[in-house]
């Protein structure tokens, strides 16, 4: 457009003009009146935009409400501008803020991160975390990141700059770190709470097991893989790995014990393994528990322990109550079987008074009475195997007893057995009965040499044996000290099934018409009836050793004096016989009778009272223990002993055990033991008047 | 950069081709376009069209139509070229300088 002047103007170019004018006058109007708030400005460089003030308005309005601080910053660190939240995170008023140095504000031990950050880096932003003390002195963590404010190349340098508190995030990192501890710690004390459940598990003896149906996986404690004896592969069994572990004639008791599981909840067996190290068959008992995960049964869990050993003790002690149960039996079989001897007997003395002189007949009375002593023989092992033996309780060497009859042993033994006596370390000493001893020893002898037919060794030795209360249990005898005399030999030995019949009365594993069967029975009921035990030790072919051991003592109790007679005493004097069987009244009475004495009878105490207090005159009362009604014998003799000091007392019975431990016996009041003859009558009952006479003599002394 | 904002079935028949200058999302820009808008429904519904430039983004499109001042609203057609400064508020002024009403007042 042609803007110089050249006259005459046209009607065109000067209306044209005048819109110009309009415009420019509308324009600077419009600008007058704020009606624009932007303008467009030449230069070298082109057109540039320039919005006016508050034009930037919405930016500002974005700048104020974020939650960032936000600066501008001269090129030294002066505050040109901060946002209100940049004031707030320092706590000052925005307006004591600018023109101050940001550097003012940074922790001191930040000032070379801060400087390294306000240095003229890239064009591109970059950031760094420090610490900004407020107007409490606090260090406030932010996040400072910076970029460069291109202004043109004239212009000072500026710096814009965006802070973000980092409090909060701190704080949930601190909070996440707390939670990270705490979790830590629980999982911690769980692990201990495991490892010490592992512990217990040990100490008692137990394996834990975890078993999962889905996988059919079993996870077991180290103590579990021991009881199973796998060794060296560490890790979780197969179900049938396991299951192939058991005897075959126990799996299918263990399969339906783990279906019932699945059913009932809970599982327990006790069964047999044989175990994968060393192939022995060991008792288990499994025990667990099903865990419901989310409704169904995900797993079972629980505890496995060896009890073989308990199975073993259980044996023992079934053992030694049949044992107990079959000497009661036969402790009550001998006792009448003693008065059926005692009425054969005493018949038998006196039908010899009757008897004609020839040799035949004599030979058959002999044979006759033979049997009876035999049969009285007999009765004693029995009675000595139920214990209702009267035992002589003392304190005993016994290798003073072994040497003692060590010529009869050696006898016994024959010439092609060795007999060895091993010396002990010290002569202990033990309560027991010698006499029993040397029976018990001698059976055990005759035993051994009888296990070796073709000769061999028999060795006796003693020794202390401390027994503690664990082993105690399994023998059914007290814990202590015990004296243990081993018989042992070199022979066939016996298999374990006949070791554990061996005590058993009428078992025998001789010939027909060798052995009655009651040896062993025997020296086992006097080793109980001593308070002790006996153990076996015996494998085929190898030999058999018998252990007896019986309580140490320490206190030499003299040995009691025995008495016995061999010959009939005949003697004077009025004697009361109180019995209540017959036949065996009968046979006293007449025995008496026979030698010489006058004799009354009575069937029970209280009938024999009566005719002490008729006044019939009575030297001697002979009375048995055990008779019915309220009055025993050995009350008898207690009221007869007060009423009536000066008559002569006597007992008599085929077994005495519980009737002694019952109510003890007058010290000076003897027992005579049935089957009794007419010479071990005669003479004890001489014994009994004599005792009363010399008490009669010298009455200060109470008994003989 | 401009941006067509012409309503659909536009028929070039004598209507009006306008053309708004604009410096970004300044208060009175957005405030310009608001009215221009608003004004075009009301007077010249069916025979508009707009075209809005942002001088903040293509600023050498300034030369073109000399503009000093934003916003700026110029008619292309019909012509003569017309021209509107300021936000467009007095709906009279713009009217007027747009020649759709006569400029009685002036």
């Amino acid at each position: 457009m042609d803007r110089s002047f050249s006259p005459p103007l046209s009607q065109a170019h000067f209306d044209d003009l005048l819109e110009r004018l309009r415009e420019a006058e509308e324009t600077l109007d419009a600008i007058r009146h704020g009606e624009v708030d932007a303008v467009v400005v030449g230069g070298s460089s082109g057109q540039k935009v320039y919005t006016l003030e508050n034009a930037d308005r919405p930016y500002r309005v974005i700048i104020e409400q974020m939650r960032e601080g936000a600066v501008t910053l001269s090129a030294d660190g002066t505050i040109l501008y901060c946002n209100e939240r940049f004031a707030d995170i320092l706590g000052h008023a925005r307006e004591s803020l600018i023109g101050r140095e940001v550097l003012h504000f940074v922790a001191p031990a930040d000032t070379p991160v801060f400087a390294e950050l306000m240095a003229h880096g890239p064009a591109s932003g970059r950031s760094a975390e420090l610490s900004l003390i407020n107007a409490d002195s606090v260090g406030v963590p932010v996040n400072f990141s910076v970029v460069d404010l291109d202004m043109g190349q004239d212009s000072a340098r500026l710096l814009c700059g965006v802070v973000t508190d980092l409090t909060r995030s701190r704080q949930r990192s601190h909070e996440l770190a707390a939670a990270n501890a705490r979790l830590a710690a629980e999982i911690d004390v769980r692990r201990r709470a495991e490892e010490s459940l592992e512990v217990a598990l040990d100490a008692a003896g137990m394996g834990g097991w975890d078993l999962d149906l889905a996988q059919g996986l079993i996870h077991g404690s180290k103590r579990f893989d021991e009881i199973f004896g796998r060794e060296g592969t560490p890790g979780p069994w197969l179900v049938g790995e396991l299951l192939a572990r058991f005897l075959p004639e126990d799996r299918p008791a263990v399969q339906a014990g783990f279906e019932a599981a699945r059913r009932v909840g809970s599982i327990e067996f006790e069964l047999r393994i044989e175990r994968l190290a060393d192939g022995a068959r060991r008792w288990i008992h499994v025990k667990g528990r099903v865990h419901r995960q989310q409704g169904r049964n995900g797993r079972l869990a629980g505890v496995v322990s060896d009890v073989t050993t308990r199975r073993m003790t259980e044996q023992q002690l079934r053992q030694a109550q049949k044992m107990e149960a079959i000497g009661q039996l036969t402790g009550g079989i001998a006792h009448d079987f003693n008065n059926l001897l005692m009425v054969i007997g005493g018949s038998m003395d006196m039908l010899e008074e009757h008897m004609p002189g020839d040799e035949r007949s004599r030979r058959y009375f002999a044979a006759a009475r033979q049997g009876v002593e035999r049969g009285a023989l007999l009765n004693r092992q029995l009675l000595a195997f139920s214990r209702r033996q009267d035992l002589r309780q003392e304190a005993v060497c016994i290798d003073d007893r072994v040497h003692s009859f060590q010529g009869l042993l050696e006898r016994a033994l024959g010439e092609t057995i060795t007999l060895q006596l091993v010396e002990p370390e010290a002569r202990w000493l033990c309560t027991t009965d010698p006499h029993q001893l040397e029976t018990a020893i001698l059976n055990l002898a005759i035993n051994a040499r009888d296990a070796m037919p073709n000769g061999g060794t028999v060795s006796i030795s003693t020794r202390r044996v401390v027994v503690d209360s664990e082993r105690a249990q399994s023998v059914g005898a007290a814990a202590g000290n015990y004296v243990a005399v081993s018989i042992a030999d070199t022979g066939e030995g016996m298999t374990p099934d006949v070791a554990s019949k061996v005590f058993e009365p009428f078992f025998t594993t001789k010939a027909v018409g060798k052995g009655t069967g009651l040896g062993l029975s025997q020296v086992y009921g006097f080793v109980r009836q001593s308070d002790g035990f006996i153990t076996i030790d015996s494998t085929p072919g190898q030999g058999t050793t018998m252990t007896l051991h019986f309580p140490l003592t320490d206190d030499p109790e003299q040995a009691r004096a025995k008495d016995d007679a061999a010959v009939t005493l005949r003697g004077t004097g009025s004697v009361l016989v109180v019995e209540d069987d017959a036949s065996v009244r009968d046979i006293a009475v007449r025995s008496l009778g026979d030698l010489g004495y006058t004799v009354f009878e009575a069937s029970h105490a209280q009938s024999a009272l009566d005719v002490v207090a008729s006044g019939v005159g009575i030297d001697l009362v002979f009375s048995d223990v055990i008779m019915p009604g309220d009055i025993g014998g050995m009350e008898l003799v207690q009221r007869l002993r007060r009423s009536h000091p000066a008559m002569a007392l006597l007992l008599t019975s085929g077994y005495t055990g519980q009737a002694m431990a019952d109510q003890p016996r007058p010290a000076d009041v003897q027992l005579l033991a049935k089957p009794y003859t007419r010479a071990t009558l005669s003479a004890a009952v001489d014994a009994a008047l004599e005792k009363a006479r010399a008490r009669l003599r010298d009455p200060g002394k109470p008994g003989v | 950069m401009s941006v067509d904002i012409t309503p659909e079935g536009f028929a070039d028949d004598g209507s009006y081709n306008l053309r708004l200058y604009v410096a970004g999302q300044t208060p009175k820009s957005l405030l310009a376009i608001s009215n221009l808008k608003k004004l075009c429904e009301e007077h010249l519904a069916g025979r508009y069209r707009i075209e809005v430039v942002d001088l903040l983004v293509t600023p050498q499109l300034a030369a073109g139509d000399q503009i000093v001042a934003l916003p700026t609203l110029i008619r292309t057609l019909p012509p003569p070229l017309k021209r509107v400064i300021g936000d467009l508020s007095n709906t009279e002024k713009v009217l007027v300088g747009l020649d759709i009403r006569r400029r009685d007042n002036l």
